[in-house]
C-alpha cells in the first residue's frame, strides 16, 4: 500500500487591523475531526478582547456547543502577560473547550506577532547590522535573555554586551 | 488591512504498525520552519526528531535546531508533556518550534485514537493537545464593574506608629518564586533564602503562583535559616497577576479581580498589581500607544491597594511608565525581583523605615505607604 496520510490538518491564523486600531484575529482549522473558526476582536492600546465568536462546520468532538458558549468568558481579557493561563483557566479542559481555547490562543498570538512584525521592520537586513540591532534589543529587554537559543549563552548576539538583570 | 498570517500544515503517516511519523510546516510573515519526528505507538515517546528554520529574524536563530533533540524520549500522553515541550524546546530552542511540535503531537494522539476506533472520544485524556498546559478549573467569571469592596479593619493589628524604627532601613524582596511551588521557577526555597541572606536583604516574601505556604513550614524555614521569610501569594486574575498579603486562602481557579478584592478586604489584607504594564517579548508594553492618563483610568487600579513599580522581569521603560501611573494615582508602590532563580533574588526590593517581623506588620507598613521601591542587588554588589 502506498504511504497514505492517516491524519492531516491545516490551521490558518490571520490578523487584520483597521484604521481605528481594532484588530480582528481569526483562526481557522480543518482536520479529520474538526472544521471550525474562532474570531476575536481587540482594540489598541489596551488590547482587551471586545468580542469573540465561533463557528463549527464539522465536528466529531463532543461538547462543542457548550464550549462555544464558554468562549464568551474570554470577553474583557487583556492580550498580555499570563494570557495562556487565563484562557485555559476560563475555558477549562474539556476536549471541545481545549480546542476552542487553543484557537483563541492562536488568535492572541497572532495579534502579538502582528505587533512584533511592525517592530521588526526596523531591523536591518545586513548581517552585521542585524547582529547589532538584536544585541541592542536583548540588552534593552531582559525578557528576551535566555528565552530561546538565539538569546542564550553562546549566542553571538550576547558576545559584545553585558546583561544586567536589573534591566 | 491584513497585517499578519500564519499557516500550519500537519500530516501524520504510519509507515509501520505502531509507528507514527509527523510532518509539520509553519509559515508566517516572520518565520518559516518545519519539523519531522517519529513516535513509537506502543509507549507514545518521540524516537527521533529533526527540524529546520528556513526564514527567521536573528542571525543566531538557526542555533535552535540542535536543542530540538531535547524532545527525544518525551511521552506525548504524559501529564505535563506540553509544559515540557514549552520548557525544553520553547525556552532552549525556539517557541515557534514548540508550537509546531505540539500541533503535530496533538495530531499523532488523535490519529492513534482514530485508529483504535474511538473517533468520537478522540480527545479524551489527551495532554498532547496543542493548547494543553496546566489547566485551572474555571470559576464563573464575567467582566464586572470595578467597585472597591468595604474593608473590614483588623483590630489586632499593631498601629504603624508603634512599629520599631529601622534607622538604616529594612529591605524586603516582596516578589519571589521557588521550585516546585511555582512550576516556572528553578531554584529551591533553601537556595533562594541563602542567596537572599548572602546579598544582604533583611527578608523575603514567598509569592508563589496560586500557592499557599503552610505557616509551620515557613516558621521552620525562618528558624533553620535565621532569616525573615514571609508568606504571600501571586494570584492570577482575569485582569492580570496580583501580589496578595494576608489572605490565607488557596485560590485554585482563575478569579475575577472583583472577587479577589472582596476576599482581601474581608481579611484586611493588601493587594498589589504585579508588573501591570509588562509587554511582549519584542514589543514593550509602553509602546502600544497607551498614555499615562488612559492607563491610570483602568478599572483595575480602583481595586488594588498598591502597584509594583520595580520588577526585574520588565523593561526599564515599562517600570518607568508604571511609576508615572502610580504617581498619577497617588498609590503605594513596591519593588520586587520576581525571582525565579536564586541569582535573581534582590535585584529589586522594597525598603521600609520600620523593622518588619511578620505579615501583619508588613501590611501595616504597606498601608501606611512606608514603602520605597529600590534597585538593590546590583547596587549592593556594585
Amino acid at each position: 500500500m502506498a504511504h497514505l496520510i492517516s491524519f492531516s490538518r491545516s490551521r490558518c491564523t490571520t490578523v487584520e487591523e483597521s484604521s481605528d486600531g481594532r484588530m480582528t484575529c481569526t483562526c481557522r482549522v480543518t482536520d479529520n475531526l474538526l472544521d471550525a473558526r474562532v474570531q476575536i476582536q481587540a482594540t489598541l492600546p489596551d488590547l482587551e478582547i471586545m468580542s469573540i465568536e465561533s463557528r463549527t462546520d464539522h465536528c466529531l468532538i463532543g461538547g462543542m456547543a457548550e464550549a462555544q458558549e464558554r468562549l464568551q468568558n474570554l470577553l474583557g481579557v487583556r492580550i498580555g502577560p499570563g494570557l495562556l493561563k487565563i484562557i485555559k483557566g476560563l475555558m477549562g479542559d474539556d476536549p471541545a473547550c481545549a480546542e476552542l481555547a487553543y484557537m483563541a490562543e492562536e488568535c492572541c498570538h497572532g495579534a502579538i506577532l502582528s505587533l512584533t512584525k511592525e517592530a521588526l521592520k526596523e531591523a536591518p537586513l545586513e548581517p552585521s547590522d542585524s547582529r547589532d540591532y538584536f544585541s541592542g534589543m536583548v540588552q534593552k529587554s531582559v525578557r528576551l535573555y535566555n528565552r530561546c537559543a538565539a538569546f542564550a549563552e553562546g549566542s553571538s548576539l550576547l558576545e559584545s554586551i553585558e546583561i544586567n538583570e536589573s534591566k | 488591512m491584513l497585517t499578519y498570517m500564519r499557516n500550519k500544515m500537519v500530516s501524520i503517516e504510519i509507515p509501520t504498525e505502531d509507528t507514527y511519523v509527523a510532518h509539520g510546516f509553519l509559515d508566517d510573515h516572520i518565520y518559516s520552519l518545519n519539523t519531522t519526528f517519529q513516535v513509537n505507538g506502543a509507549d507514545m515517546t518521540i524516537q527521533w526528531i529533526e527540524g529546520h528554520l528556513t526564514r527567521y529574524t536573528t542571525p543566531d536563530c538557526p542555533r535552535a535546531e540542535e536543542p530540538l533533540q531535547g524532545a527525544v524520549g518525551l511521552c506525548l500522553t504524559d501529564e505535563g508533556f506540553s509544559q515540557n515541550i514549552h520548557k525544553i524546546v520553547g525556552r532552549k530552542a525556539c517557541r515557534h518550534f514548540a508550537n509546531l511540535i505540539l500541533e503535530c503531537s496533538d495530531a499523532v494522539v488523535k490519529t492513534k485514537r482514530n485508529i483504535e476506533g474511538s473517533e468520537n472520544n478522540a480527545h479524551a485524556d489527551v495532554d498532547a493537545s496543542p493548547s494543553s498546559q496546566s489547566c485551572i478549573t474555571p470559576q464563573n467569571i464575567r467582566p464586572q464593574k470595578a467597585k472597591r469592596p468595604q474593608r473590614i479593619k483588623k483590630e489586632s493589628r499593631i498601629p504603624f506608629e508603634q512599629l520599631e524604627d529601622a534607622p538604616d532601613g529594612f529591605t524586603l524582596d516582596l516578589h519571589v518564586h521557588t521550585s516546585p511551588a511555582s512550576p516556572c521557577a528553578s531554584s529551591a526555597v533553601d537556595d533562594i533564602i541563602e542567596e537572599a541572606k548572602h546579598v544582604g536583604l533583611d527578608g523575603i516574601c514567598l509569592t508563589d503562583h496560586n500557592h499557599q505556604w503552610d505557616p509551620d513550614v515557613v516558621a521552620a524555614l525562618r528558624e533553620r535559616h535565621q532569616f525573615l521569610v514571609l508568606r504571600g501569594n501571586e494570584i492570577t486574575t482575569v485582569q492580570g497577576d496580583m501580589l496578595v498579603f494576608g489572605l490565607n486562602e488557596n485560590i485554585e481557579g482563575i478569579i475575577s479581580l472583583n472577587d479577589l478584592a472582596e476576599k482581601v478586604a474581608t481579611v484586611d489584607g493588601f493587594m498589589i498589581a504585579a508588573h501591570p504594564f509588562r509587554g511582549f517579548l519584542a514589543v514593550s508594553g509602553d509602546k502600544l500607544g497607551l498614555d499615562v492618563d488612559r492607563a491610570a483610568a483602568r478599572p483595575m487600579f480602583n481595586l488594588v491597594d498598591g502597584i509594583e513599580t520595580l520588577n526585574s522581569k520588565v523593561t526599564v521603560s515599562e517600570n518607568n511608565f508604571c511609576s508615572q501611573v502610580a504617581e498619577t494615582l497617588k498609590m503605594p508602590v513596591t519593588g520586587g525581583s520576581d525571582a525565579h532563580l536564586a541569582e535573581e533574588v534582590g535585584v529589586y526590593a522594597t525598603r521600609f523605615s520600620k523593622t518588619i517581623h511578620d505579615e501583619d506588620e508588613l501590611i501595616t507598613a504597606l498601608m501606611a505607604g512606608d514603602a520605597v521601591p529600590v534597585i538593590f542587588r546590583n547596587h549592593q554588589k556594585g
